[in-house]
């Protein structure tokens, strides 16, 4: 009879700490999926805004080249290079929700030739003192260097974001996690990559 | 039991990984930290103009930011002032956005921060001037806008050397455009003395009626003549106390707007930056 009882309060005290042990790891599972889920839709919302500003870019070309074709009619090679740089770089795409190290570098890459492409060109128009008078051209001019300085922060910010994501993948005991779900980590933009520079809008 | 096993392997088996990611982390993170020490920290006391170049006099300094504050009260649209004598190897446009990322200028409902920045020119080196604009403000001051204030109001005023009439003049153009789009005053004043008026009308009538709860329970064991007058002096007490509490509420309440960052200006100091966003939108020029 004592010796039943005993048993007894012990099975029960065993189940009561499986139990609770069992609802720590949920609540501390749960905890960390969410606040991964988080994390990625902020480094996702930080990219898309990285997007735009490219985009932003890439919408002010049209107008410009056209622009500098009125007053620069023999440099229709250069323009042309711009126009070539820009419809590649606009192909290049990042899948948002992988975000990986080469997807980024190649659309680095490619909106970094499209810089230097752009750099060229506003270099060129150096040579055309009625362009660089006008009206039209100063207001693009400004237009195109507000979005190099959009870039150059939307670029920064995600930076930022992504490494405090990944900071949180790849800690313990996070990272159990992060490994079971697969979440992986997000790669970055790497700075001073020569074509970085490119785009010198000042003068 | 295998579940507990399981963790403990795969811990040890992550941490060689780890160290050498937590290595390049923290070499990544000095970098950040050593880049972002060129620019100068958030005031303390907060203000909107910082002459860390020294090119204005104290009387100027004291006038902008008079200006300034009072822009700021009555639209809640921050227009930080800063001059700094080398920009660090940054842009100029670089640099002001990042003082407004780490100071967090304008208010975080609205992101209505703005930061004119002017490098001096000083003997071989250009001067450098720039406007950075907060997200919310990019609408009504475009790009464009803010490269002809630089080069219409601005850089003609300091070529001549005369930084304090440039900056005022930008700053004038600046206040006009952004006062289109956001103009709310600073709610911290009228509200909080509405609030501590609710507050005190509301201890007021507790007592009010606590004391009259009283009184009249006192009168029920007692004959009525005489609790007629307790009942009355109570009442008279309750106004007086609750009139003292009330002023108490109110002084206190009306404090934070102006002594909250110990700004000891005439006007009431500046209440302090309120967490605004930038996305890099805005200008620079160079003389």
């Amino acid at each position: 009879m004592k010796k039943g009882t005993t048993a007894l309060v012990i099975t029960a005290v065993i189940i009561g700490f499986l139990f609770i042990c069992a609802l720590g790891i949920f609540i501390w599972g749960k905890n960390s999926y969410n606040s991964l889920v988080a994390g990625e839709e902020q480094v996702s919302a930080a990219w898309s805004q990285v997007e735009n500003v490219y985009q932003r870019r890439a919408d002010l070309i049209p107008n410009l080249v056209a622009t500098v074709k009125g007053y620069a009619e023999h440099e229709s090679e250069t323009l042309e290079s711009v126009i070539a740089a820009r419809s590649r770089a606009t192909q290049v795409t990042v899948d948002p929700s992988e975000l990986s190290e080469e997807e980024i570098a190649e659309f680095q890459e490619a909106q970094g030739e499209l810089g230097a492409a752009l750099g060229r060109l506003l270099l060129l128009t150096e040579n055309y003192p009625d362009l660089k008078a006008s009206r039209n051209f100063s207001e693009l001019q400004a237009q195109l260097e507000g979005t190099e300085n959009r870039i150059a922060t939307e670029r920064m910010k995600y930076n930022e974001t992504a490494r405090a994501y990944n900071t949180s993948v790849r800690s313990f005991p996070k990272n159990i996690i992060a490994s079971i779900f697969d979440f992986t980590p997000k790669g970055y933009f790497k700075a001073s990559d020569g074509t970085e520079n490119a785009p010198k809008v000042e003068f | 039991m295998k579940f507990r096993k399981t963790i403990h392997l795969h811990s040890i088996d992550k941490v060689k990984g780890p160290v050498r990611k937590l290595l390049s982390a923290a070499v990544a993170l000095l970098s950040l930290t050593a880049m972002s020490a060129a620019i100068p920290p958030r005031p303390e006391p907060a203000r909107l103009v910082n002459d860390f170049a020294g090119i204005l006099t104290p009387q100027q300094e004291w006038q902008l930011e008079r200006v300034l504050v009072a822009f700021d009260d009555s639209t809640s649209n921050q227009i930080a002032v800063v001059t700094v004598g080398s920009l660090e190897g940054y842009t100029s446009s670089e640099y002001a956005t990042r003082i407004g990322l780490d100071w967090n200028i304008g208010s975080a409902d609205h992101d209505n921060g703005i930061v004119v920045l002017v490098k001096p020119k000083t003997g071989n080196s250009y001067g450098d001037v720039a406007i950075s604009v907060g997200y919310g403000l990019e609408g009504a001051i475009p790009d464009a806008y803010c490269k002809r204030i630089i080069d219409n109001e601005m850089i003609p005023r300091f070529a001549e050397g005369d930084y304090y009439s440039g900056i005022a003049a930008g700053c004038k153009v600046l206040m006009q455009l952004a006062s289109g789009e956001i103009s709310e005053p600073r709610e911290d004043k009228s509200e909080f003395s509405l609030f501590g008026l609710m507050v005190s009308f509301i201890i007021f009538s507790v007592i009010f009626f606590a004391i009259l709860g009283r009184g009249g329970n006192g009168g029920n064991g007692r004959n009525n003549g005489g609790s007629g007058g307790t009942g009355a002096d109570d009442i008279m007490r309750g106004i007086i106390i609750g009139n003292i509490l009330g002023g108490h509420g109110h002084r206190g309440d009306s404090r934070p707007s102006g002594g909250g960052f110990g700004g000891g200006f005439d006007g009431g100091g500046f209440g302090g930056f309120g967490g605004g966003d930038f996305g890099g939108g805005g200008a620079s020029g160079r003389w």
